[in-house]
């Protein structure tokens, strides 16, 4: 095989890259095994871990943009990206943390893609909950009595209505913590921030949704 | 909000990040504040209610579709990304440009060798050339045309006598060949292919 041939199959064959192998014992979601598959050029393997993530990745975006075939597309990105980036990945977190970041980078480049289009002022609009798509889907997934599915369909409105209101900082924090359960590590690892700040933005932002929320709280 | 180690574990705690050997010595720090134990019952519920309302996975719409999408999306970027195989070293690479510079240096030095005014050179036995006079033709009778050459214009002159004086009521227009309706036509219709070209 000649030179030229040998750098066309390699392009095309696609990412390379290798995982420790101590790495693949240590792997609470059986990610790695996937990762390492995918790393040699595996496509299917890469299916199943776009199959296995994208609820996950689309349910994160959505929250942060309300906007339900944006997150479609934007979820479609963050595969797409980190598929480029697999070599780089060495399993130093879960699988499933270095998605959310890309999936973090992603959101903020479309939001300040969004800003420079529209030239406007840096501000939140684009998160509120007033743009939210009118086709999107409000009932929660799990399937439950109608009268509950009713009562959790209205609390999300709310709560959504809620978050909206947060700024992004503040709001990526909560749906990581509170709706994903992302450790406060991995939340900092997601976001590239420390510790403390997460620590600090989920403390504000918390007491920010309870005054917002007071009438939902008292009532439980 | 400064954080110190105490205040990160507490932290941590509410969020029941702590386990093992670190929870149970923190948990039995905090045996005298039944206060911090009811802040993370608090904590539990907030999370169990955004859990409840808000998926943590949420499939997107048509999944198939998602998924193929993605895999068709690499494998274009897959080929588009194959890289250009850059030619090895060729010393006809090296060379063209020095050929080129020569090339320029050779044309430069023949122009500026034609440049100087060649001296005359007389060949033996080769016929003389003969100057020849012009012959003026004029048309209408009683004109008469002569010539001569002007070194100070560096032209030839001709000079007609006996042409009748042009009156001042002669129309030029009427002499002209050209129709200028026609004319005017004609550039009207090439500004206004111009304009439809450039989408005016």
């Amino acid at each position: 095989m000649n030179r030229s041939s040998d750098e066309a199959s390699k392009a095309v064959r696609g990412p390379v890259g290798s995982i420790a192998p101590d790495a693949l014992t240590e792997d609470p979601d059986d990610d790695f095994r996937l990762v390492a598959l995918a790393q040699q050029g595996d496509f299917n393997s890469y299916d199943e871990l776009v199959t296995r993530h994208r609820g996950r990745i689309f349910a994160m975006i959505r929250n942060m943009i309300h906007q339900e075939a944006e997150a479609w597309d934007l979820s479609q990105e963050v595969f797409i990206k980190a598929w480029k980036a697999l070599p780089k990945f060495e399993a130093k977190a879960r699988f499933s943390t270095w998605l959310y970041r890309i999936a973090h980078n992603t959101v903020y480049d479309w939001v300040r893609k969004r800003k420079i289009v529209s030239a406007g002022e840096l501000n939140d609009e684009i998160f509120e909950r007033e743009r939210i798509d009118s086709s999107s889907r409000t009932t929660p997934s799990d399937s439950g009595a109608p009268d509950v599915s009713m009562v959790r369909s209205e609390l999300r409105i709310k709560i959504e209505t809620a978050l909206g209101k947060l700024s992004p900082e503040h709001r990526e924090v909560v749906v990581l913590k509170d709706a994903h359960g992302l450790s406060y590590k991995e939340i900092a690892e997601t976001m590239e921030c420390s510790l403390g700040t997460v620590m600090s933005r989920l403390y504000y932002a918390r007491q920010k949704l309870q005054v917002m929320l007071k009438d939902e709280y008292e009532l439980r | 909000m400064n954080m110190n180690s105490d205040e990160t574990k507490l932290a941590m705690w509410l969020e029941d990040e702590l386990q093992g050997e670190a929870l149970a010595v923190f948990e039995a720090s905090l045996s005298d504040q039944p206060e911090r134990f009811a802040e993370r019952e608090d904590v539990r519920r907030w999370r169990q209610q955004v859990v409840s309302t808000l998926p943590r996975s949420e499939e997107p719409p048509y999944p198939d579709f998602f998924n193929s999408r993605i895999s068709r999306t690499i494998r274009e970027q897959s080929l588009e990304a194959v890289p250009v195989v850059k030619r090895g070293f060729s010393w006809k690479s090296l060379l063209m440009p020095i050929a080129a510079c020569a090339g320029m240096v050779l044309a430069f030095q023949i122009g500026v060798q034609t440049h100087d005014t060649p001296q005359e050179v007389v060949v033996e036995g080769a016929p003389k050339a003969i100057p020849v006079e012009p012959i003026l033709y004029t048309p209408e009778r009683g004109v008469n045309a002569e010539w001569f050459a002007s070194a100070d214009a560096s032209a030839t002159v001709i000079v007609l006598s006996g042409v009748a004086a042009i009156p001042d009521s002669m129309d030029f227009t009427e002499t002209a060949s050209t129709d200028f309706e026609s004319e005017a036509d004609f550039t009207a219709e090439v500004e206004s292919a111009t304009g439809d070209e450039l989408g005016l």
